[in-house]
């Protein structure tokens, strides 16, 4: 008798607490002031206030993020309509007012009707306006945002001579704007998504609707609507989960600054993604010879955009390989140098107590700290510290016979070309594995030396960037998009797109 | 993933097992890298005379080499010899950057195989070093002369390589190719000899070698004739009676050969251009007239110094020419037949000469001849 009554008891809790749960579920996704203003009362900038709109007793509230709107714009396209606006005082109900506001009333062409909790929430949070109609349980929401941002400047890393000279900023819709400027076709496609459960950050993906690979499109999307984290403050957080091999050194996603090279490369058929916050825009799928290619290329003659590149080239090959090369040569193949630098080189190294291969990867490693060092400082003291750094130590270090001028000379060249790379990931990239290479050359020389190419080639033949090898069009069988690696061809050769990016839409024209 | 896996483990295994052998590490300032090599026989045994950069006067802000240093080894072998040089040495010592080997006379007359042999063996040596003779006396000789009289040996025989350079268009006096030359019997070998002026090492012609001894050495008409027929001849000078001097500077020749019952026919095309160097006349020789007659001697000019390399061939029956390898590419089928007789016949080979040339670029600056007008 006594377990039948608490059983009787605990059921009638269980369903009290459950009608509990589920009022304040129902509460929760649902477009309520009084639920607004609870939940944001501790956040000062959120304003949460009534507003009279007219004498039939109509109280609306007004849901923004002080800071984040343009005030000037919100007090003549809401706050005046509401308040002086003859015919919004002939509506008798909330649901007139709406319709009268959303079939023009509102002072405001980007106005939606919004009935939705959560984009509501998240509309406002971005710097929307919102006006509440608690016995409709929806809003309206007006796009007035406005907050401090950068203007529109010269890309700071790939700047040009000749050429456009604008580049992205951290406002999204700004960036999106520069590229519908750029390709005026019906085809240009600009989905909005989000990642960040806290931070919900707007991502856009860019594409050309009949040219991009769709199975590209979808699988990107895919991958930024499964992005599970709280908050995309660094590009970093987005690439990791768009890179397929996640362990390589190489870069697999390319960033840039232009605009003018996002639309080159969206009319090849990739896919731009430009993340609110960021002044970058990613392109996919990424191949090495991209990375090599600067805008300079273009801007140029055929003949010295080619070779710019070549160079580029071999300076990639000069900063991988050269001091690796002095290592192998200097301490267990010297008969690869010719006599009379055999025998300059033997000369320099007289007196110097080191080993080839300590000397080399001392000042590599000096290097890199000059290098660090430099970024850290203000950019006064870094000049001077770089005439420190690289003049007076480095003079000094060969005067006391730390090193011999032939390491210094080694390393300096091999430091300066590397960062001929255009793309700065690249060059780090290459900066590591120079010395992966150096070690290899310092442990077993030439037989090391080759044994590390051979894994170089090996991993980046291995790379596979969305269903693209990263070494195309090197290793294609069809040699046709070759003309714009190594060399770069006049543009009236370019008719067609590269295979594996675009799949079938290949002729260009 | 797991293919790359695989990859580094079975490049770390050899680079392991690469380490476990002797991978030959040595610091290059801990190595006396010998530049010019010399290779004599004397008083019954080898005797190797090496010259290598000393640490001494080298300015390492500078990169200049330092003084030259001289070893000596000696031994019944010259690799005995060499291996005596090694020890000698305080430091290790390396053939891998020697550029000259000087062949002493008395080591080049006993023989050339046994003094290049142990070099060929040698994993680190340059295959393009030059080999030369050192006429009339030892090549130690010439290295201790040299440095007496303060010459940079080393230095001196780039200077002489690059005339060589300036003369012909491939040194045929590479290790590589004199090795090829030894190996084919039939072949005679020819090296380039070198004679001691006061302060500087001259260009000779070819030592002529018969079965891998010093035997002749030819004069510098002779070596140039050769070189023409061989088609490696980038400049010579041709002096036409003292009136005229012309300087060869485009030469093309074709070898063909007739086999006929055992008799061996060679007709040799050349095509040649000279351009006019020096004129000591006061007739106009740009005329038609005066052109043609020059042609035609320019042309006996080149045939008679031809002749002289041919000539040496047949009367010496040394196939200094290397027609033997041209007869074997040209009637492989007949030349088994003939191969065993091949050093007796050389003497029977008849040679004729087909020879074109014209002058060009006269450079005239004024009008009329250039002469003494």
């Amino acid at each position: 008798m006594v377990g039948t009554h608490y059983e009787s008891i605990n059921r009638d809790y269980i369903k009290r607490l459950y009608k509990e749960i589920k009022r304040r579920a129902d509460m929760e996704n649902r477009i309520n002031s009084a639920w607004l203003k609870k939940l944001f009362e501790k956040s000062n900038d959120i304003v949460v206030r009534p507003i009279k709109i007219n004498q039939n007793n109509i109280t609306v509230h007004l849901f923004c993020v002080d800071g984040l709107i343009n005030q000037a714009l919100f007090d003549e396209a809401v706050f005046r309509s509401l308040k002086f606006d003859p015919y919004l005082a002939q509506c008798k109900t909330e649901r007139e007012t709406m319709d009268y506001l959303l079939e023009g009333g509102a002072y405001h062409v980007f106005t939606i009707e919004e009935a939705d909790y959560q984009l509501l929430v998240k509309y406002v949070l971005s710097g929307m306006v919102a006006l509440i109609f608690d016995s409709e349980e929806k809003a309206i929401v007006y796009d007035i945002r406005m907050f401090e941002k950068r203007s529109i400047q010269e890309p700071s890393e790939e700047n040009v001579m000749k050429g456009s000279k604008e580049s992205f900023i951290e406002v999204l819709r700004m960036n999106t704007a520069l590229i519908r400027r750029r390709i005026r076709s019906e085809y240009l496609v600009i989905e909005l998504l989000t990642a960040g459960r806290l931070s919900k950050t707007d991502i856009a993906l860019v594409y050309l609707s009949n040219i991009a690979n769709t199975n590209t499109v979808n699988k990107i999307r895919s991958i930024i609507n499964s992005i599970d984290i709280d908050n995309v403050s660094t590009p970093a957080f987005i690439e990791e989960y768009l890179i397929e091999n996640r362990h390589s050194i190489f870069p697999q996603i390319m960033y840039t600054q232009r605009p003018d090279r996002v639309s080159a490369n969206l009319t090849d058929g990739r896919v731009a993604l430009l993340v609110d916050g960021i002044p970058f825009a990613y392109i996919l799928p990424c191949q090495l010879p991209m990375l090599m290619q600067s805008p300079d290329d273009y801007a140029n003659h055929f003949l010295i955009g080619s070779s710019l590149r070549i160079i580029r080239y071999m300076s990639m090959i000069l900063t991988l390989f050269l001091p690796a090369f002095y290592i192998a040569a200097t301490t267990y193949q010297s008969q690869m140098l010719p006599v009379q630098l055999a025998l300059s080189t033997q000369a320099a190294k007289q007196n110097v107590p080191f080993s080839s291969a300590s000397e080399v990867l001392g000042l590599l490693i000096s290097f890199e700290i000059i290098i660090e060092a430099g970024l850290r400082l203000p950019k006064a003291v870094g000049t001077a510290m770089s005439i420190l750094g690289g003049l007076v130590v480095g003079q000094s270090a060969v005067t006391a016979n730390l090193v011999s001028p032939a390491v210094v000379v080694i390393v300096a060249l091999a430091g300066i070309a590397g960062f001929i790379m255009p793309n700065q990931d690249l060059s780090s990239g290459i900066r590591l594995i120079r010395f992966i290479m150096a070690v290899l050359a310092a442990v077993v020389g030439f037989f090391g030396l080759t044994a590390g190419v051979i894994l170089l080639i090996t991993h980046l033949c291995s790379l596979d960037n969305y269903n693209t090898a990263y070494i195309s069009p090197f290793v294609d069988v069809e040699k046709r998009n070759i003309k714009d690696t190594i060399f770069r061809f006049p543009v009236k050769y370019f008719k067609k797109r590269p295979k594996d990016v675009t799949g079938n839409k290949q002729f260009k024209q | 993933m797991r293919k790359s896996l695989i990859i580094i483990i079975i490049m770390l295994f050899f680079q392991l097992y690469g380490c476990s052998h002797d991978m030959n590490r040595r610091e290059i300032d801990e190595i006396n890298l010998i530049h010019v090599m010399g290779i004599d026989y004397k008083e019954g045994e080898y005797v190797l005379t090496a010259i290598y950069s000393s640490s001494q006067g080298a300015d390492p802000e500078k990169g200049s080499e330092g003084d030259e240093e001289v070893s000596e080894g000696r031994g019944s072998t010259p690799f005995e010899a060499f291996q005596n040089l090694k020890l000698k040495n305080k430091k290790s010592v390396s053939i891998a950057n020697t550029g000259y080997f000087l062949i002493g006379e008395d080591a080049a007359k006993k023989n050339i195989e046994k003094c290049i042999d142990f070099l060929s063996r040698d994993e680190t040596v340059k295959m393009e070093s030059l080999i030369f003779v050192t006429q009339g006396s030892e090549a130690s000789y010439f290295i201790s002369e040299g440095i007496e009289k303060g010459q940079i040996v080393h230095e001196d025989l780039e200077a002489v390589e690059q005339k060589q350079q300036e003369l012909v268009t491939r040194n045929d006096n590479t290790l590589v190719n004199i090795l090829n030359e030894i190996e084919n019997i039939t072949t005679g070998v020819i090296i380039p000899y070198l004679k001691a002026e006061e302060n500087s090492f001259l260009l000779g012609g070819y030592a002529v070698f018969d079965n891998l001894s010093l035997v002749d050495y030819l004069d510098l008409d002779t070596s140039a004739g050769i070189n023409i027929i061989k088609n490696i001849i980038r400049a010579y000078p041709i002096y036409l009676d003292d009136d005229v001097a012309l300087s060869l500077s485009y030469s093309k020749s074709r070898i063909k050969s007739e086999l006929d019952n055992e008799q061996v026919k060679v007709v040799i095309h050349v095509d040649f251009e000279t351009m006019v160097k020096e004129v000591n006349v006061n007739e106009d020789i740009f005329r038609n007239e005066a052109l043609n007659n020059i042609t035609e001697m320019q042309n006996d000019y080149i045939i008679n110094i031809m002749k002289k390399a041919t000539n040496y061939s047949t009367s010496s029956g040394r196939d200094i020419l290397q027609i033997a390898r041209l007869v074997q590419n040209q009637h492989t089928k007949k030349w088994s037949e003939i191969e065993g007789e091949w050093d007796n016949m050389i003497s029977d080979i008849q040679y004729e000469f087909d020879v074109k040339s014209k002058v060009t670029k006269s450079f005239i600056l004024g009008v009329g001849s250039g002469g003494f007008e």
